[in-house]
């Protein structure tokens, strides 16, 4: 431990020597206090809230992300060039401890100029604000759906020659992405029904303060008048000449008369919408509808969010420092770099171009390496701890746990572990 | 002296490759020696003759690509034998931003050494080399002496039983080089075991009791300094001889015959005039 400490209190010493630290304080702060003053918002509490949020707090975040990965993948190499790394080598301190100790040290920054960040953050917000759970409809999962298309497509006779020898597997990943994206229609007159679960079987209806969040739209894709009733248990909510995109309507006790006898033939946790309106509804199930669950403070969010922030830059870090170890800095530079743009990008550019039935072998190539990276950068890319601070959706404990304990101990151990292997083949092949 | 092996190389090559794996040099090309406890040992030779490649692989920083090399009988690479081992390399190689104190105080921290212990030994130490007074300044502004000595204590700090010293005496001054030297002595005298390479025969005559005069990657004599009935010096140029050397006669030659040109031209202005 005492090693480790002197490593990355080495490291603490040369980022604070060589102004980097005082560099990202200023720009970081700097950036909280003067981007919602000079940004134009659309005029409405939700988009100040995004503007202080998302993209001033978020700023900070992708400028840290850029500059200490840069700072990361220097951190062994440049020791290696000016030679200073050989003196720590012949010392009684075991490789990953080196690799450990560097990481630490920019995390500890990181965290820093973070906090400082959120701490500008909460002085201008409402600390109290409430924020919620998000609870999405119980159903198959996509996959599972997949596999019942797939049979159904496969008795069809009128199913294309070409998908019938497609490959199986790639037929069932394009019904999965379908199955994501399937909406569901509600006819006029007619009654349609969620399960929703929580945490403890039927504790849901007893709960107050619950909401329901839900994006309607028609075959024409048109905004339009959404009339008609949601029921949850002895909760309800009325819904006429609501022309929004996104509906969020708090459900409230009803009259025993209105809809108890309904509310009785309904199951535990399920969720009906009524359409009284004259033309039938289309949404997404699977992300067009959520029960909202009263929770915590905006505080304790923004807390949470930092936490998953800091997981997110020790694992950038980690890679980073992983790099430095087997390249030399302006390689490891330009890797971590490609990297961080591919990962960023490329769930983006597999939702665009989705179709693995490309006839054209680069196509496919190109494809296969795209999904390759969207997996392995997902538990850095699929995070939205700011999205969901913005948008008052709670940052879930237990997934900030899981995200510590896997980002911030587990990966970053595995990856020295891994630096350690790399170090002293690369200082041998460096001579 | 007791005997005991606390270096041994067996048969040991060294072949660093390019990109694609093909072989580019021979820098060591099997090297068998052995040092014993107590005793101050010389690994001589002229530029690219493999001695900084042999030293690296003694402190496990290179991989031998043949042959065996022991530390206390250990692997080099080991934690334990490193713990037993100090090196001072060729240049100084300091964190430019520390002083020299928290120079110390890393390394000390590195070998294990308690705080309390570590400040002690840190000033003991700094007033050994003669930096008490400037150990509150950082090293990047020292000049290349006095980095040298702060890698020199550096090199101390962890009481080593092996002390590895690449060049020991490069870059001082004539006083501070004959400081250094009563040091080793008086390390070798203390029972620490010294392993260093030096291009100053002089140096080496003085202060290492055996010495190996590497050539090519190969060892062409070994033997105790006292018993090699000539001066170090010469039986290093038998040894190695100057066929690597510069080739300094057409040049010089050259220059000559521009010399008396000019001399010439010169005596036939004057003669005009």
């Amino acid at each position: 431990m005492r090693k480790l400490l002197e490593i990355t209190g080495i490291e603490l010493k040369a980022l604070v020597r060589s102004h980097t630290v005082a560099m990202l304080v200023f720009a970081s702060v700097a950036w909280m206090v003067v981007f919602p003053h000079i940004a134009k918002g659309d005029g409405t509490a939700e988009g100040v809230r995004e503007l202080a949020i998302h993209y001033s707090l978020g700023g900070v975040f992708a400028l840290l992300v850029i500059s200490l990965l840069a700072s990361a993948t220097g951190s062994i190499a440049k020791e290696r060039t000016a030679r200073r790394l050989q003196l720590t080598m012949v010392r009684p301190v075991r490789y990953f401890v080196i690799a450990l100790g560097k990481m630490a040290a920019h995390v500890v920054v990181g965290a820093v100029v973070l906090a400082l960040s959120c701490a500008v953050l909460a002085f201008r917000a409402e600390l109290g604000r409430p924020c919620n759970h998000v609870l999405k409809p119980v159903m198959p999962s996509p996959q599972e759906e997949a596999k019942t298309m797939y049979a159904a497509y496969m008795a069809d006779t009128n199913t294309p020659v070409a998908v019938r020898h497609a490959r199986k597997s790639v037929v069932l990943r394009l019904l999965a992405n379908r199955a994501v994206d399937r909406y569901e229609t509600i006819p006029p007159g007619t009654v349609t029904t969620w399960t929703f679960r929580g945490d403890e079987e039927g504790a849901l209806e007893g709960m107050s303060g619950l909401a329901v969040r839900m994006r309607f739209t028609n075959q024409f894709e048109m905004r339009q008048d959404v009339r008609g009733v949601f029921s949850f248990g002895s909760l309800g909510a009325s819904v006429s000449n609501i022309t929004q995109a996104v509906l969020t309507m708090p459900l409230r006790p009803v009259e025993k008369g209105d809809g108890g006898a309904a509310a009785a033939e309904r199951g535990a946790g399920e969720l009906s919408f009524a359409n009284h309106g004259k033309t039938a509804l289309m949404l997404r199930p699977r992300r067009d509808i959520e029960l909202l669950l009263p929770a915590d403070a905006f505080w304790c969010n923004l807390l949470r969010a930092y936490a998953e922030m800091v997981s997110v830059l020790a694992l950038v870090i980690a890679f980073g420092v992983v790099l430095s170890a087997g390249l030399g800095r302006p390689v490891a530079l330009f890797v971590a770099f490609v990297a961080l743009t591919v990962g960023e990008m490329s769930p983006s550019v597999i939702e665009q171009y989705p179709d693995e039935l490309e006839t054209k072998l680069v196509d496919r190539v190109g494809l296969a390496i795209t999904r390759f990276a969207a997996d392995v950068t997902s538990p850095v890319s699929s995070l939205s701890p700011l999205e969901r601070l913005a948008k008052d959706e709670c940052v879930e404990p237990h997934e900030t746990v899981r995200l510590a304990v896997s980002n911030l101990v587990v990966l970053p151990a595995l990856l020295s572990l891994l630096a350690a292997f790399v170090l002293p083949r690369k200082q041998d092949e460096g001579q | 002296m007791t005997g005991e092996g606390i270096i041994e190389l067996v048969d040991v090559r060294k072949t660093f490759r390019d990109f694609w794996l093909r072989p580019t040099v021979n820098a060591v090309d099997g090297l068998s020696l052995s040092v014993r406890r107590g005793e101050v040992f010389g690994l001589l030779g002229p530029n690219g003759s493999g001695k900084s490649t042999t030293i690296k692989m003694i402190l496990g920083l290179l991989e031998p690509s043949a042959g065996k090399v022991e530390l206390f009988g250990l692997s080099p690479r080991s934690v334990e034998a490193r713990r037993r081992l100090g090196y001072l390399p060729e240049l100084s190689y300091l964190h430019p931003f520390l002083t020299a104190k928290e120079t110390l105080g890393y390394y000390a921290g590195l070998c294990g050494i308690p705080r309390a212990e570590s400040r002690d030994r840190t000033r003991q130490l700094l007033d050994m080399v003669g930096l008490a007074d400037v150990s509150s300044r950082p090293v990047g502004g020292f000049s290349k002496g006095m980095a040298r000595r702060v890698a020199l204590a550096a090199s101390l700090v962890g009481r080593p039983e092996l002390l590895v010293l690449d060049e020991p005496t490069s870059g001082l001054d004539p006083i501070s080089t004959k400081e250094v030297k009563t040091l080793v002595k008086a390390l070798a005298k203390g029972g620490m075991t010294i392993l260093t390479t030096s291009h100053l025969l002089a140096d080496a005559e003085d202060i290492c009791d055996r010495v190996m005069i590497l050539n090519h990657g190969k060892s062409v004599a070994e033997g105790k300094v006292g018993e090699l009935g000539t001066s170090l010096e010469e039986f290093f140029l038998a040894k190695v001889g100057d066929a690597d050397s510069f080739k300094l006669a057409p040049f010089l030659s050259q220059s000559e015959a521009t010399t008396t040109r000019s001399e010439n031209e010169e005596a036939a202005r004057d003669n005009r005039d």
